[in-house]
């Protein structure tokens, strides 16, 4: 005798059945991280848009040992781990893709070492100044420097993951993700590699907060943040079951 | 042979190449003093501006396309050459 | 037959005037999307230069004088020969001659591949006279956009070297991918021809 299904038990059952949901759990994360992100490095301690590289000493020590900055490092402090998470959602759908490995081994790494240098390194050296107050102001500076630079400088691992991305985006023959996002992902290698002279430029447009370097390469970057995520979440979406990692084979019918 | 030297994006090249060697004569006669020169500017920069558009057109197949791409690629020869003039006086 | 023949080598197919009416793009239309863009955000930095350059006129005027304008001009005509080289290629492929398109793609690598070793022979005497992308504003642009245009035209002879092998190879050239190819590398050459006046002529 059958008994009349519960549907809240039923709707329960559903969303902790859905396949999908490891994709989607690290897809929701990404505006929860992001937003985060965003929260700490601007209206909290006007880390961005990034402060002058000829900022005088004085300027340096304020910043380092504010209140705010305290609280955005505790802040990056916990909420770093969802990093990998998001990355995880680009790293999904490359799988699918038909290309060779190499591409999101490279992607993989990239994302690895372009988090360490660009988001862990800066927390250090900000984290220092907030978390150990009694640095010498020339100490001061120096991390200054370096948290700055690594944050803009680490180009060179974001370059890795973005070409790898874009390439494996063109090359597909399975059309995960649609061919102009490939190519609007090879501007964004090619934003990476402009910032290059951060390294060099003090002042000017090629300093790390310069019209080239930093203004227009956020006017490109933003917008396809927006559009990779929508894109993967599309991509998400129509995925078919079957192919999913954990896709169960079949039952057997009885004879 | 004389059909590639009558062909017409043949011509479009010696077009080019002429061009560009008098813009750099231009440059190196008219300007090589060193000093502003709005003269040798405007006319580098108006023949840039063509050899763009004759690339675009012949090269690129442009002058076949719809119009939505002629519009597109003329539209920006104009506007960067107009940008690149417009900033170069606004500045003197 | 041979009428046809040369009418399809001057680029002008008997079907290209039925397709006139319509247009025809060339290639794949997504290569456009990437042309438009990039030819957009160069002209971002071409605007940002100039910008930079009226606050800077000495400097700039000063700075241009240290560059090898005889080098600049000929590397324009290289690209300029290796692109009317590509396009007699496509036209040629999408008449299905492809030995001719073939040919003619050796000769416009060869023109392309002139590039990159005569931006060295310009770099590394600039280099070695300490004239670095850190001496001055003008140089960081200089060596910037150029070195950005540089890695343009490597990407675009490996492009062409992959466009030959598939006119190489295959019984049926993909004349989509031939057409992207070439669609890709005039880009290539618009952005020098700016880059040009931009950097070397203008005053």
């Amino acid at each position: 005798m059958a008994t009349a299904p519960n549907p809240e038990a039923g709707q329960d059952q559903a969303w902790r059945k859905n396949r999908k949901l490891d994709q989607w759990i690290a897809f929701w994360s990404v505006p929860f991280f992001f937003n985060l992100f965003g929260l700490v490095f601007v209206p909290l301690s006007w880390m961005m848009p990034p402060r002058s590289p000829s900022s005088t000493t004085p300027h340096i020590v304020d910043f380092m040992h504010s209140h705010n900055l305290l609280i955005a490092c505790v802040i990056l402090t916990l909420a770093f781990g969802l990093a990998p998470v998001s990355n995880a959602c680009y790293l999904m759908q490359i799988k699918r893709m038909s290309v060779s490995r190499a591409f999101r081994y490279s992607m993989m790494i990239g994302a690895i070492t372009g988090a360490i240098v660009g988001m862990l390194f800066p927390m250090f050296c900000f984290g220092l100044g907030a978390f150990r107050p009694g640095y010498s102001p020339a100490v001061l500076t120096m991390l200054y420097d370096f948290g700055y630079l690594a944050f803009i400088g680490s180009l060179g691992c974001f370059c890795v993951m973005w070409m790898a991305f874009g390439l494996a985006i063109l090359l597909d023959h399975n059309n995960i993700l649609p061919k102009w996002l490939g190519y609007y992902t090879v501007w964004q290698y090619m934003t990476e590699l402009i910032a290059a002279p951060v390294w060099i430029a003090k002042s000017g447009p090629f300093a790390w907060n310069g019209l080239m370097t930093f203004w227009f390469a956020m006017t490109l970057y933003v917008p396809w943040q927006f559009i990779v995520y929508l894109c993967i979440y599309k991509a998400i979406k129509s995925q078919p079951e079957a192919e999913l990692d954990n896709a169960r084979p079949e039952p057997q019918r009885a004879a | 042979m004389t059909s590639l030297i009558r062909n017409p994006l043949t011509i479009v090249w010696a077009l080019l190449t002429t061009v560009t060697i008098a813009s750099s004569l231009i440059a190196l006669d008219g300007g090589a003093a060193h000093q502003i020169n709005t003269t040798v500017t405007t006319a580098v920069l108006l023949i840039a501006g063509v050899k763009a558009q004759l690339v675009i057109w012949h090269f690129m197949e442009v002058r076949r396309a719809p119009v939505w791409l002629k519009a597109t690629t003329s539209g920006w020869v104009v506007g960067l050459f107009a940008l690149l003039l417009g900033f170069y006086f606004a500045g003197l | 037959m041979t009428d046809v023949a040369e009418d399809s080598a001057t680029g002008v197919d008997q079907s290209d005037r039925a397709a006139g009416a319509r247009g025809h793009v060339p290639g794949d239309p997504s290569m456009w999307f990437f042309v438009i863009g990039d030819l957009l955000i160069f002209g971002v930095y071409f605007v940002v230069y100039m910008y930079f350059r009226v606050q800077n006129h000495e400097l700039f005027l000063h700075s241009q004088a240290r560059l090898n304008l005889d080098i600049g001009a000929i590397n324009t005509v290289m690209l300029l020969s290796s692109s009317l080289f590509v396009a007699l290629g496509t036209a040629a492929a999408r008449a299905g001659n492809s030995a001719d398109a073939l040919r003619r793609f050796w000769v416009a690598l060869a023109f392309g591949a002139a590039f990159p070793l005569l931006k060295m022979c310009e770099w590394i005497p600039e280099i070695s006279a300490a004239l670095t992308p850190g001496t001055n504003l003008f140089f960081m642009y200089y060596y910037v956009m150029t070195g950005m245009h540089l890695c343009h035209v490597l990407l675009g002879l490996i492009i062409m070297c992959f466009v030959i092998r598939n006119l190489k190879t295959s019984q049926q050239p993909k004349i989509s991918f031939v057409e992207t190819g070439a669609t890709y590398w005039h880009m290539v050459d618009v952005l020098w021809l700016v880059l040009f006046a931009l950097l070397y002529l203008m005053r």
